[in-house]
């Protein structure tokens, strides 16, 4: 009986309040949410990096000369130019202009036509994210195939300056004028409220899906791009100095380890990409080439993997391949040595 | 602003007014027929009660859709309180009080501005939609002030100011089942199983108010009283982030008097 005196109690002291609640507010949010692509159209699922607010798609090359019509899903109210359903071709550089329900805010996505042909990358090109000054690096062709864990650090309170977050570009390259240059960092206090005390650097083939950042940060990279050929080997350039204390999750010195770096490549079948909780175990895994040893490297040294076939797993479909590289092995678990510094460069995928 | 010098007028008035009475009063009229026969002219009391109210906005901004519960925590208030009589009708009185005020709040809010800091320089700007829950509990030395009128001898009616000092604060609690967008309305969506949040220690130390209270003599000694306070002054300074509007404290005390005996 009193229990029920004390919810009616709660339940007047709620209604006592909804009498005062004002109409919804318009909405100020302009997003794609989705851009759905006739199947027959796509060699690969399509991804938008909302960061970065850049679509990428992976056309057949008949779709590519013929043009699609993608059916968007906008924020709720929101309002698109071109519409929905519109069809667009590719000789012309593609923008869709959002406008939100509030019609305050817009934001301009671009299209991009991803080509499968890069096997090649020297992390020569780099631009920064412009709202949270990240670097990010990008394909000579303006396409952004390798992503990092820059804008989940983003979301920590870093300062918002290149240099703070731990994957940036560096001139201390192999070749060409810049190389991909990944030093392990502390947390924040932000992201220590939620037991982070350290930020690996990491870049990958691949996209980061922010969405996730908080809640399943390991689901979150989103490992692989789609990929034509059978991949033999994997070769590069890179140096590592591991940081001088490694450390547990919870920021506990552990005596007498040392971080080491991670760098593989793995080739499975698409178009799901695979992701940090399953990049290294998952059955759509069809080869791996891994790099044993992961210890110090005063000076650049050349890394030549040969891919390992999975026995018994075949080709088909839409096959993707991911490359992976972290300044501490374990940073994905948040593990590692501050200060670790992994740079790569001139990395290539040899292939029949 | 206008409110309070609405007030301090009112209150300096009936005081000059009451102080007026009080010095003509002996040249008409023996001093003691116009002191209430059961009260001496210094009263003191004790108090003792309970806080129910809010620290919440003076109107509902559009970003919080739904309260799906509000509920009053335990917070008690104790005091001591001295009234001067001044005449039959009128005095004038102080109290110092230990006051708790707090609540509990569950709702729904949609693209709420916030910008989280913390001591170490961390910094994350966003606008958060889903569930917020709020627990509020804080703990004030208040002193009042206030004109008494008595228009008979069973009732009272206060009316004044206060000021109270902060000495012990939480404001915290939880926000989940939403997402938040970095930067903005326009930024990324980050999804939020629960996170947590606690701005406890960027309070405003000192509030000050208005209140209101009436009274009723319910035995020889005993009172019951019914006190609403209301705070002018926003629980936060101007420079917090956290959310886009002000909150201020606004609490009826619910309790009684015991009147002490004279000395």
């Amino acid at each position: 009986m009193k229990k029920q005196y004390a919810s009616l109690i709660l339940l007047l002291g709620a209604a006592a309040w909804q009498g005062c609640i004002k109409d919804e507010p318009k909405n100020p949010e302009a997003d794609i949410e989705s851009f759905v692509v006739d199947q027959a159209s796509l060699a690969g699922n399509v991804t938008i990096d909302q960061p970065n607010r850049r679509i990428q798609v992976y056309l057949t090359p008949e779709a590519y000369q013929r043009g699609i019509a993608p059916v968007l899903q906008l924020s709720k109210g929101a309002s698109s130019v071109p519409a929905s359903g519109d069809s667009i071709h590719f000789d012309k550089p593609v923008q869709y202009t959002i406008t939100s329900q509030s019609g305050a805010n817009s934001k301009t996505y671009e299209v991009l036509v991803v080509s499968l042909g890069n096997r090649y990358f020297n992390f020569d090109s780099w631009v920064q994210q412009s709202t949270d000054k990240y670097e990010y690096p990008l394909e000579p062709d303006g396409v952004q195939l390798w992503s990092s864990g820059n804008p989940g650090v983003a979301l920590s309170g870093v300062d918002k300056d290149p240099k703070a977050y731990p994957t940036r570009s560096t001139t201390d390259s192999y070749t060409g004028p810049f190389a991909a240059e990944m030093v392990t960092r502390e947390g924040t206090p932000l992201s220590g409220l939620v037991g982070i005390k350290l930020f690996a650097g990491s870049v990958f083939l691949g996209t980061f899906n922010s969405q996730k950042a908080l809640a399943k940060p390991l689901e979150a990279t989103e490992f692989g791009q789609p990929f034509s050929g059978k991949p033999k080997r994997f070769t590069g350039y890179y140096k590592y100095e591991p940081g001088a204390s490694y450390q547990d999750k919870s920021g506990n010195i552990i005596p007498g380890v040392s971080d080491s770096c991670s760098i593989y490549a793995v080739f499975f079948k698409g178009p799901d990409r695979l992701n940090g909780t399953n990049v290294l175990s998952s059955n759509q895994i069809v080869a791996t080439a891994i790099l044993k040893d992961g210890s110090a490297r005063a000076g650049f040294t050349r890394f030549d993997i040969p891919f390992e076939y999975v026995s018994g797993a075949t080709m088909s479909g839409n096959m993707m391949l991911a490359i992976v590289a972290s300044s501490s092995k374990d940073g994905d678990l948040y593990k590692g040595a501050i200060g670790s510094r992994l740079v790569i460069d001139s990395v290539n995928i040899i292939h029949e | 602003m206008r409110l309070t010098i609405l007030l301090s007028s009112v209150l300096l008035a009936a005081a000059s007014m009451a102080e007026a009475q009080h010095v003509v009063v002996p040249e008409v009229l023996p001093a003691e027929k116009h002191i209430p026969t059961t009260a001496a002219k210094w009263e003191h009391s004790i108090q003792a009660g309970l806080n129910f109210g809010a620290s919440a906005p003076l109107s509902i901004p559009d970003n919080i859709r739904k309260i799906n519960v509000w509920a009053p925590t335990f917070a008690p208030m104790i005091g001591y309180e001295v009234l001067h009589n001044i005449d039959r009708k009128w005095a004038v009185g102080a109290a110092v009080k230990v006051d708790m005020k707090g609540m509990y709040i569950k709702d729904q809010v949609m693209y709420l501005p916030t910008i989280i800091t913390t001591d170490g320089g961390g910094k994350f700007e966003g606008t958060f939609s889903g569930t917020n829950e709020t627990h509020v509990r804080n703990s004030y030395i208040s002193l009042p002030v206030h004109v008494v009128f008595s228009p008979d001898k069973n009732w009272k009616v206060k009316l004044g100011l206060y000021g109270a000092w902060l000495f012990s604060s939480n404001f915290k609690g939880t926000v989940s089942d939403g997402y938040i967008r970095n930067g903005g309305p326009l930024g990324e969506k980050v999804e939020i199983d629960e996170a947590s949040f606690d701005f406890g220690h960027e309070m405003n130390e000192f509030d000050w108010g208005v209140q209101a209270a009436g009274e009723r003599m319910v035995g020889k000694k005993i009172a019951v009283l019914a006190n609403f306070n209301w705070g002018m002054r926003p629980l936060f300074p101007s420079s917090f982030e956290g959310m886009n509007f002000k909150l201020y404290n606004m609490y009826l005390t619910l309790g009684v008097r015991y009147y002490l005996p004279s000395f």
